[in-house]
């Protein structure tokens, strides 16, 4: 099952096009220089060779068409029928049987003239050869040229059909031309359908995305569909047909209560019993518009007998006008209820459910005792909900202002001013006044302000407020505190003594030295710290650890042959440190050790190979 | 999404931008002025393609120009004469206008006796023995050079099988077999596939007529059953002369015209 993409078919050349590109790419792409000298089964290869590269760009190009074009068996059957409808299956397969002939035959061509090309024993001999295979194989295609046209065509509109998900939840409108059901779709997603005073205004399939409880629904717009046997429809009323007929939708049947679209509810009625077989099945939904001119009760008996009639059937009749709203978004609440309700019904009479019944379970918690406990809901939200059902706006808002001043709406946040004369409101603000800057004085009383709190934290700091509290820190604190004095102080010193320090060279952070685990312990000793278990620190622990890696990792890699580095090892294990003394310096004066190699090039060959060799050239 | 016409719909919302029928005017104009920098900057292959599809079309142009202006005037008109219309002193004359009939059947004796026979190519080329076959060497050296192998098309016929190879002196290879040529009507002028039943004459050596070697100017014989023909006796025609007027080994393909 190949999954098609109606937007990414590749463009289908014209005749004329394909065979100038195909012809000026064999031009191109393959050498073009031969003699009849050379010897004649380099002249056969050359020429072969071109044959069967202009057979392999046709036959490529060909297949992609081939496999771009959907198959009518392997799409799902709402889009082969749409296609059936729009572009004639028997035209479109045959168009597509003919290009995989000429496919073929630009195959056979090219090989039976590969097969003559191995006789031919002279340069002039094998071109003609080619000339023949290659016009052969233009000849094939000029005759394609209207199953190309075609196919050009049938791309284009499809690219553009709307992408209709058979699968997902759907509500689909459908009734006579002019009723309202692009407005009704206007109004509920954001499709942005065409709707004119003329019928058939509508030629085909739109589709709109709308949400409610959090899901997605797609509303499809059909053109009107008229009174007639199902033979004689035409090309557009067989695209509503086609959607009625396999989309698994709620369908909207959208009536003119006001007749206002030229047929009498008697005719809308009479259509919608012939259609009736389409709806089996599937939630249905009486939609009955253009109310805001007439009401169904201003309407005539007999009329409102009819919609009497419906809504004792079953089928729910909702009054709308897609002018001024109302309605609307009651018959969008019925219909995804209804097709929720409907499509939760199909799933659980369906096996795949079973599956995951089986594995969920509810729990419930076991009562404990018999206390009641309800769910607590603040007051806030309470009073916040009822005052949404009334749905009374509090207060004007400035959006409602601007619907209703249009262009002439200016935002004024000055009117919101708590100011004590009113009329002062509108008053402008300068910034500066006399030299001095209005903001710094916006208070009148504000120097006085200052002196006030000025004076209280003169009493405050008086009172020792600010003062650090000595009795309530116990004594381990007061220890903390002394010793936290003296760290600071004896970094310090050891900060100016080291800046005092003359070091020859770069200054390197103390990690980038080792330190001994001597000089550690009298350090720590020194200020105090108590050196007793030297096994059991941090230090200690570290050490035991990289030294049994490292032994590890002796034993693991493959022991030096010589027993000099061994011991040469042993006695650089002794001192502790790795690198020698010798080493050390040559490093620091960046010298070439033993790991610095670098293999001349002496004898390099292109300046000493070919004619110009022998030294006489520096550089080519 | 955009759906079906939605650019024909922007344009009848919206109109077009402010200036696009100004830039479609000049775009238009300015096409002259590409074309003739394009015919004078091409180069190479595309230039000969280029210039040669630009030369039919200025034939056809010139062709409609001349129609035009030929309208406007007035010509004498020179085929307003009637056919068989004889000036005044010759009126007393009889036209000659006897025809004679003539069985085809009998025409057809008439020309096998004389042994001439009136075909569209009447002088070819004559192939020499080097072109049409091909030494080939056997033995054990390699020295032996009696065997040859045909370059050109031949036909054999249904019932051929091949002597013994060893003893087998001239090879015709499967690939330089054909069956079927492609047959014109001279008077139909319509084209058709047929089977060739044998090579009736080359005109080059006799020694090809018996190999069955098929060159330009050939005569074969070809199957015209699918034609119809019917001779005034009611007997089926089903077999005629043709003569082949290509190259095949050079083409691929056997072309020939019915000898009526």
């Amino acid at each position: 099952m190949a999954l098609y993409n109606f937007k990414k078919i590749m463009v289908v050349p014209t005749a004329k096009e394909f065979i100038d590109i195909t012809l000026s790419k064999t031009q191109r792409k393959t050498p073009t220089v031969i003699h009849k000298h050379y010897q004649i089964h380099r002249i056969r290869h050359f020429y072969m060779r071109k044959v069967k590269f202009t057979q392999q760009n046709y036959h490529d190009r060909l297949t992609q068409i081939l496999t771009d074009f959907p198959k009518l068996d392997d799409i799902h059957p709402f889009y082969a029928d749409l296609m059936n409808v729009l572009y004639d299956k028997d035209h479109y397969k045959l168009a597509l049987g003919q290009i995989n002939i000429a496919k073929n035959l630009i195959d056979n061509v090219a090989k039976d003239y590969v097969r003559l090309m191995k006789y031919g024993d002279s340069l002039y001999r094998c071109k003609q050869l080619k000339r023949a295979a290659l016009g052969r194989m233009c000849t094939i295609l000029k005759r394609q040229k209207s199953s190309l046209e075609y196919l050009e065509q049938v791309r284009q509109h499809l690219s553009r059909l709307p992408t209709i998900d058979p699968n997902t939840r759907t509500l689909l409108l459908c009734g006579y031309p002019n009723v309202g059901k692009s407005s009704f779709i206007n109004k509920v997603t954001r499709a942005d359908v065409d709707v004119q005073p003329y019928a058939f205004t509508t030629k085909s399939l739109f589709v709109g995305h709308m949400d409610y409880r959090y899901l997605r629904w797609q509303v499809v717009d059909t053109p009107g569909i008229l009174d007639h046997p199902l033979e004689d429809r035409n090309t557009i009323e067989m695209q509503a047909i086609t959607a009625l007929a396999h989309l698994r939708a709620a369908v909207l049947y959208v009536m003119d209560v006001s007749e206002q679209c030229g047929h009498t509810l008697q005719e809308q009625l009479e259509l919608f019993n012939n259609i009736r077989p389409l709806f089996a099945n599937k939630p249905l939904i009486i939609v009955a518009n253009k109310c805001d001119v007439k009401k169904i009760t201003e309407l005539s008996e007999e009329n409102q007998k009819i919609f009497a009639d419906l809504s004792v059937e079953g089928i729910p009749v909702i009054e709308t006008s897609t002018l001024t709203e109302e309605g609307v978004m009651q018959v969008k609440t019925e219909a995804c209820d209804r097709l929720l309700a409907h499509r939760v019904d199909t799933k659980m009479k369906g096996k795949k459910v079973h599956d995951v019944l089986n594995r969920l379970h509810l729990a419930m918690p076991t009562k404990r005792d018999e206390k009641e406990r309800p769910p607590f809901i603040p007051e806030g939200a309470l009073t916040r909900r009822k005052a949404m059902e009334v749905d009374a706006p509090k207060r004007k808002l400035e959006r409602d202002l601007e619907m209703e001043l249009g262009d002439d709406y200016i935002l004024d946040l000055q009117k919101y001013w708590d100011l004590m004369n009113d009329d002062e409101k509108q008053d402008k603000i300068p910034e500066v006044w006399e030299g001095h800057n209005i903001a710094d004085y916006i208070d009148p009383d504000i120097m006085k302000k200052l002196q006030e709190l000025e004076k209280e934290e003169e009493l405050k700091e008086r009172a020792g407020e600010y003062d650090s509290d000595d009795e309530s820190e116990d004594e381990e604190m007061q220890e903390i505190r002394v010793l936290a004095k003296q760290i600071r102080e004896k970094k310090q010193l050891m900060v100016v003594e080291s800046k005092e320090k003359d070091v020859h060279g770069p200054r390197m952070p103390r990690t980038a030295t080792k330190v001994r685990a001597r000089t550690l312990e009298k350090e720590m000793g020194n200020l105090g710290l108590d050196m007793n278990d030297k096994d059991g620190s941090h230090y200690a622990q570290q050490a035991r650890r990289s030294r049994s890696i490292a032994k590890k990792r002796k034993r693991e890699a493959s022991a030096p042959p010589t027993s000099k580095t061994r011991s040469q090892s042993a006695s650089l294990s002794i001192r502790g440190e790795l690198t020698s003394n010798s080493q050390k310096g040559m490093n620091r004066q960046g010298k070439k050790g033993e790991a610095d190699r670098h293999v001349f090039d002496l004898k390099p060959k292109h300046l000493l190979a070919g004619k110009r060799k022998s030294g006489t050239t520096d550089r080519r | 999404m955009p759906q079906n016409e939605h650019i024909e719909l922007h344009r009848k919302r919206h109109g077009y931008r402010l200036d696009h029928h100004e830039k479609k005017r000049k775009k238009e104009s300015r096409e002259a002025h590409e074309r003739s920098h394009k015919a004078r900057k091409l180069i190479g292959l595309k230039a000969k393609l280029y210039h040669k599809q630009r030369h039919a079309e200025k034939i056809q142009m010139k062709k409609t120009i001349k129609m035009h202006e030929q309208r406007k005037t007035k010509q004498k008109n020179d085929d307003k004469t009637p056919e068989g219309a004889v000036p005044a002193y010759l009126l007393d004359r009889e036209g000659q206008s006897r025809a004679k009939v003539l069985s085809n059947m009998i025409k057809q004796k008439r020309k096998e006796k004389a042994g001439k026979w009136e075909v569209p190519l009447p002088k070819v080329r004559a192939q020499g023995e080097t072109e049409v076959l091909k030494v080939i060497r056997t033995g054990k050296r390699q020295k032996k050079a009696w065997k040859r192998m045909v370059t050109k098309v031949c036909f054999v016929g249904d019932g051929f099988t091949r002597k013994p190879p060893k003893y087998e002196r001239f090879i015709r290879p499967m690939g330089l077999r054909f069956k079927k040529a492609h047959v014109t009507h001279p008077e139909l002028k319509a084209t058709f596939c047929l089977p060739i039943l044998g090579v009736k004459k080359n005109p080059s050596s006799p020694l090809y007529t018996t190999l069955g070697v098929i060159t330009k100017g050939t005569v074969i014989e070809v199957n015209v059953s699918e034609l119809g023909l019917v001779t005034q006796g009611g007997k089926v025609v089903w077999g005629k002369y043709a003569q082949v007027t290509n190259n095949p080994e050079n083409d691929g393909c056997i072309n020939a015209v019915l000898l009526v």
